[in-house]
Parts: structure tokens; sequence; C-alpha cells
């Protein structure tokens, strides 16, 4: 059976996907780019171009060079929008004998829906040449404002192109569907969708075996695009400010310019700053000029932070309008929040929708593709492809045991595919401790405490030997049922110990939740108290070290070297146990300085071999278990 | 599976009832075996689709590793791009060797890894799969050709990376 293609056909971008091995996945066009302009041309030469072949010769052919076709299709003349773009669109338009619309090229006039075909005829070609074998049939997508008209014109353009339609599918029910949204019900979800050249956002609702959608809003007129035009704006301005010189009208250096702004908006989603460095930009009578000019994350936000509070009002507005107007919900209801389109990689654009919400919007998957990912799902879901065959879950929570100074150390990191099993070697916190307690811990929180105790246990028979000797290791094994079982193994007498655990899975999806805002909500603390406490561990195991080696060298050392060692080790026990775990570095930091005079001491002595051990003693294992108590220990 | 009653609970037992537990069990052992087919092919297959994937990734990889020196090689253009506007001036004698030798070590650096200049000449037809227009400008070449590069173009494995920036001709009646 052939495939089905999913493509979304956007007003400035297209990118299509098909269902593989039961995964999406993204197919390139021949260019070997994931997304196509929406651009079509017939060239000087009367080539007809598509796609960023099309694109490439719009500035010098702009009366013969179609884009933003979407805008128009399906419309009829007279419709108020069509008025509106018929202003800035530079190539003509006319009103077709149906009352329609009609775009002209090279001399000869088109329906907006041939021209579509002509983007959708590529992408046919491009994946059939890509998957080697032919496609016949496609799943488009399309707003969720477009009405009939536009919907059965999307639908024409796909057939104009050779493919069955097997439907024509809400963008915003796409991008649910690509996060499988569909399979969970009753449950409100707002799209978010902040494309290059428009804004839309929609309400949907996932009852039994629908999808519905509630309410939709947006702009036509606002988009990542004119972020772009602003950061360049900004630049130019800037420029002229400090060289009185206006670039406005340098080709080449407007086109560099341009590059820049991009490279450093989308640098700016993961740095705070970043530089925009154009050597020789332009020149004077005095000689070239140069741009080099510090752009930070915060003075982008000031520069379009108008626009992104254009769209959060939009949004609110969608979800709290009265029904007619928006979806009649509180901003509460909402359960679910996706984030679609490149612009929303911003973080400033996540912060305001996830302060709206109140919640984690959803953006794992490239917030570029997501919609085309979508459509192939449905697509799958037509063909039967997309069928749960083995349904293998995953680990909700992170699973692990406590250790030294009530640490939570990972074993099983959360979303991991059951089933699976894990070893991690561990070792005893105290000199002659010969048995460890195995406290198995479910959650995300740094402290133990914190984190909810599935089962107990103890390994005890562990030969009496120094601290950080004994090897204990601790095997985390999950079934495909999810039930748990945890073993401990003293590796020197292979003495052994374990429990099964069937609650693990017990936990609620509510609590699952719960425990995992709670993590993201201490994240912070939790951080710097693992840290305070990994540092006072650190500490320990130095005293530790150094006090083993003023026994052990005695008389070997001088005086004053032994008392400035011991004065290092008071000073240390007087601070590790403080707040401030600087301090506990900083004196750590001094003692193992005044520790290395020693070794010095001893290499002059000859005694080589010794000195290197304590070296080595001073970098003790990180994760050990907790010293317990005698009384605790034997019961 | 084990929920029938033990036969030792049974009194005699009539032949009809030891024919129901036959059938009965006959249907359970059929199902069984229907089930553990189902495992076994639903084990090959996750199986064969490990091997599978292992192999894919190692394709993965080496895509991945080629779309990395590509995005590095995208990102050195500009500094390309520096140097032959730096040209543009007039500099030391000595001073301007030197800078192109500079620029002379990248290419060969580039050039290693398969970047190559796009060449363009003077009254060459605009092709849009190695050209970018950015600009029109009145000149004798004929309508609508190249009258000058204004940013390199350059290839990478014989894939057009970034097309050569160019001003076309237009009628100057």
């Amino acid at each position: 059976m052939s495939k089905i293609l999913g493509i979304d056909l956007g007003t400035t971008n297209s990118a299509m996907a098909v269902i593989e091995h039961g995964e999406p996945k993204i197919i390139e066009n021949k260019e070997g780019n994931r997304t196509t302009p929406s651009i079509v041309a017939i060239s000087k030469s009367s080539d007809r171009l598509v796609g960023l072949l099309a694109k490439r010769q719009a500035v010098t052919n702009p009366k013969n060079t179609i884009f933003s076709v979407k805008r128009l299709i399906g419309r009829k003349f007279s419709d108020a929008e069509i008025k509106k773009d018929r202003e800035w669109l530079p190539y003509e338009i006319r009103e077709a004998a149906n009352g329609g619309v009609e775009v002209k090229m090279n001399e000869k006039w088109y329906r907006p829906e041939e021209i579509s075909a002509m983007i959708l005829q590529k992408l046919k070609q491009d994946a059939e040449e890509k998957l080697g074998e032919k496609i016949t049939e496609a799943v488009i997508t399309v707003p969720a404002y477009f009405d009939d008209a536009q919907r059965k014109a999307t639908q024409a353009a796909g057939e104009i192109a050779g493919f069955k339609v097997r439907r024509i599918l809400n963008e915003p029910t796409a991008a649910a569907l690509a996060y499988g949204f569909n399979k969970k019900k009753n449950e409100q979800i707002v799209v978010y969708d902040f494309g290059g050249g428009t804004f839309d956002v929609s309400v949907l609702e996932v009852t039994e075996d629908t999808v519905e959608v509630k309410a939709v809003d947006g702009d036509t007129h606002l988009g990542g695009d004119d972020f772009d035009q602003r950061i360049i704006k900004w630049i130019a301005e800037e420029y002229k400010k400090s060289e009185a010189i206006d670039l406005s009208k340098d080709t080449l250096a407007l086109q560099r310019l341009k590059e820049a702004a991009e490279k450093a908006k989308h640098e700016l989603s993961t740095t705070p700053e970043t530089e925009i460095n154009l050597p020789f930009i332009t020149s004077t009578a005095d000689g070239p000029k140069h741009l080099v000019m510090k752009f930070g994350r915060s003075k982008l936000e000031e520069l379009v932070h108008d626009m992104i509070e254009k769209s959060i009002e939009i949004t609110k507005r969608a979800v709290v309008s009265p029904a007619s107007k928006g979806a009649g919900l509180q901003l509460a209801d909402i359960d679910e929040v996706i984030l679609v389109g490149g612009q929303t990689r911003m973080p400033a654009m996540i912060d305001a929708v996830r302060k709206l919400f109140n919640k984690e919007p959803n953006r794992t998957i490239n917030p570029d593709e997501v919609v085309a990912i979508g459509a192939a799902v449905q697509g799958g879901i037509l063909q039967g492809e997309v069928k749960d065959v083995l349904l293998l879950d995953v680990t909700p929570l992170s699973l692990g045991i406590e250790t030294l100074g009530g640490v939570m150390t990972k074993v099983i990191e959360k979303n991991t595919t059951v089933p699976t099993a894990k070893s991690q070697v561990f070792s005893t916190a105290a000199d002659n401790q010969t048995s460890v307690e195995i406290l198995v811990l479910q959650g995300e929180r740094e402290m133990a405490a914190d984190n909810k105790v599935l089962a107990r246990f103890m390994l005890d028979g562990i030969p009496p030997s120094p601290r950080g000797t004994p090897q204990v290791e601790v095997t985390f094994d999950i079934d495909a049922n999810g039930v748990l079982s945890v073993k401990a193994r003293d590796k020197a007498t292979s003495k052994e110990q374990s429990v099964r655990i069937e609650a693990s899975a017990s936990l609620t999806k509510e609590e699952i939740e719960k425990m995992k805002r709670d993590a993201e909500m201490h994240a912070e603390d939790d951080r710097k108290k693992r840290e305070s406490i990994e540092a006072k561990n650190v500490a320990d195991a130095l005293i530790y070290t150094a006090e083993k080696s003023l026994r052990d060298a005695g008389a070997k050392i001088p005086e004053a070297i032994k008392t400035e060692v011991e004065s290092k080790i008071s000073a240390l026990k007087s601070v590790k146990e403080g707040v401030d775990f600087d301090a506990t570095k900083r004196a750590t930091q001094e003692l193992s300085a005044s520790l290395q005079k020693i070794g010095a001491e001893m290499y002059k002595g000859g005694e080589e071999k010794k000195a290197e051990g304590k070296e080595d003693e001073g970098n003790v294992k990180e994760a050990e278990f907790e010293e317990k108590k005698d009384g605790e220990e034997k019961k | 599976m084990n929920q029938h009653t033990s036969p030792t609970e049974q009194d005699a037992g009539t032949s009809k009832e030891n024919t129901n537990e036959s059938a009965r069990l006959k249907e359970e052992l059929q199902q069984c075996e229907l089930r553990s087919k189902e495992y076994l092919e639903g084990w090959q297959r996750a199986k064969a689709d490990f091997i599978n994937y292992k192999s894919e990734e190692g394709k993965r990889l080496e895509d991945m590793a080629r779309f990395i020196t590509t995005g590095l090689i995208q990102d050195i253009l500009p500094v390309l791009d520096s140097f032959d506007l730096a040209f543009q001036y007039k500099m030391p004698k000595e001073m301007e060797r030197g800078v192109l030798l500079i620029r002379s070590q990248f290419e060969d650096v580039l050039k290693k890894r398969g970047l190559e200049e796009i060449s363009v000449v003077k009254g060459e037809p605009f092709n849009p799969e190695k050209h970018e227009s950015i600009g029109e400008i009145a000149s004798d070449v004929p309508e609508g050709a190249i009258v000058e590069v204004l940013q390199k173009g350059y290839t990478l494995r014989g894939k057009v990376l970034r097309p050569a920036r160019v001003r076309l001709s237009k009628n100057n009646n």
C-alpha cells in the first residue's frame, strides 16, 4: 500500500511528512531542506520555478513571483481581506468570472488553487524521489478558520496536483495529533501558532473520538518576519546615530544586515547576548566603515514586546470570550498548550504563554514541523498504520536510592522505556561498616526526603574494611509490566539482597504530575542543597584522609606541618556543618593544600608509595551510602 | 488459567464431562499456541527493528556529521565575505599580502572539506539553481543577465551551499 503524504501547506513555507516504521518522519525536498518556500514564479526565461528557486529571483521578478497565495485561496474578490492584501502584494490580482480571485504570472491568469497545486506538485515529486515510490494520497492541513470555500479550493489544489486528498485537516488539530492528544478524553487544548507571517490561536476540545475546534482567533499580519524587520530597523537606526550613515539604500549592506539579524535572533533563543559583527559594511570618503554591536536578549524583548503582548491578548480573548466569539472557558480550564511556528522558540514568548496559562507549554516537537507531522499521523490513522501493536511504557518518574547526606542518586532516569535494567556501584561511608541500607526512591527531587519511598532493605555481612573500599552493586530492573526489582550485591562476598516492588506504578497521573511540578518548582533550591551536601561530603572525606595521614605518617612529618594540618582540619570541621558551602569549599581547598605538604615531606623521606596512596584517597567517590548507627542496623 | 477444579474433587466423571474438559483444554492449548506465536513474532520483530535501527543509526550519525560540517562551513561564509570586502580597500603592500595569505589558509581548509566557489562571468544568464538576484542595475549586458556578483556563492561537495548573490542587468532605454 502506498504511503499517505501529510502536507502542511503554509503561507510562507510548506513541509511534508510520512509514517515510516510506525513513526512520523519529515521528508526533505530535492534541495535537501525540511521546509519549502510556498512561492511559485515564471522566470524571465519562461521557466516555472517553485520553492527556493522561485524565492531566489523574487527581488528582480516581483510581478511574476507569487507568494502568500494562501491568503487568496477560496476567497471572493470582494472580501475585505483581499482588498487589504491587494495593497501590498506586488503581483497583479483581478476578479475572476465566478467572483473569485485570479493572479497574473507571465501574462497568464491563474486561480490561487492552481498556484497551490504547483507547490503541492513539487512536494509530491520530491517525496516520490526521496521515498522511491509513487505517492497518490495526501492529507493537507488548513487553518481552523478556513471556511467551506477555502477548504474546497485547497482540496481542489491537491487534486490538480494529482493527489487523492484523503482529508483536509485543521492545522491545530494536526498539532494535537502530533502530540498524541487525540487519545486524551475531555481535554481542552490551546494551540498557539506564531508563524512567519501570521498568528493563529485555536481552542480545541478532545472528546470520545473527535477533536472539535471551539474557538479560533488570530492576526493575519503578525509574525516572526515582523520581528526580523524590527531588529534590522533598530540596528540601522543605531548605526545611523553613531556613524551618521544610512544603510537602508545599500543593497549588499541590507542583505548582510538581514542575515545577521536573523542569525542574532536565533542565537538569542539560547544565549543571553550576541554580537553583530559586520566588517566593511560600507565606506565613506574616510575609508571603510565597520558595524560592531552588542545585542542582548533583553533588547530583543524590548523591541518586540508589544507584538508578544498582542498575541497573548488575542490568546486570552479566544479562551475566555463567551461562545460565538471565543471558547467561553476559564484560562484554568485549559489542560494542554501546544506551541507551533518557529518564532515560538523565543524564550520570552514561551514565558509569556507559560505565565498566561500557568502551565508548561508543549514544545518537544520541532514547532516548524509539528503540523506536517500531525498530518502524517492522520494519514497513518486513515491507513491503519499507526496502531499500537506493542505498547511500550516509560517510567514516569526517576528511580534511585538514598546516598550519603540524604541525597537521591538516580539509577533509572524518568522517561526511560521499559523493560530495562541498570546497575551502579556504591560504597560505604564509614570504616568497618558491615551493612548498608538500601532506600529505594521514586521522584525528581534532589533530596531523598522529598521523594516517595518505595522500599527499604539491608545488605549485611560486608567484610570490615576502610570506608570507600567495599563495592556494592545495586541493580534496578523494571519488567514490561512495570514491576521493579532492586538487588544489592556485595562484589567481594557475592552476598545479595533484593526486593520486588509492585506498587511503583500505583501512582495516579495527578500524583505523578504533582511530583514533576514540585521538582520543577524546587529545582533551584534543591540544586543548592545538593551542592552544599556534596561539598560537605567532600569535606568529610578529606578530613578522614587527613586524619588518617597524620596517624599513618606519625613522627615522620615536622611538627609545624602537623599543627598546620590539624588547625586546617578543625577549621574545616567548624564550617562544614554551616550553611555557607562556599566557606566549606574554601576550607576544603586549604586543607587539601596543607595535606600536600605531608606528601612532599614523605617524598623527601623516600617513602613515595605511601604519599601517592594518600593523593588517591583524596578523591573519594561521591556516591556512598549513609553511615548507619549500629542500633538501627541490627533489626 | 488455573481456575478449573482439580480432577480429584470430581466424582468418577461422566464421559460427557471428560469430553467437555478435553475440548476446553484443547481450546486453551490452541489459544496458548496462538499467543506464544504472537509473542515470538513480536519479539523477533522487536529484535529485527533493533538491528535495523542500529544500522540506520550508523547512517544517521554519518548524516549528522555531514550536517554539522555543513552548518559550520555555512557559518564561516560571512568571514570569507569580509575578507573579500577588505580587499576592496587599499592596504600597505606587505599587509595585503599577509591578509591574502590568511584568506588562502582559510580556503585551503574549507576546500579540503569540499567547498568550492561558484564562478560567475559577467553577462552570464541568471540561473536560480546557483544565483540569487538581490538587485538590478543599468548595464550593457543583455536584459536579465548577470552584471556583477555582490556576494560570492559556494558549493559544498557539489551541492549549492549558498547561491551567488548577483545584480542583474536592467534595460536602460
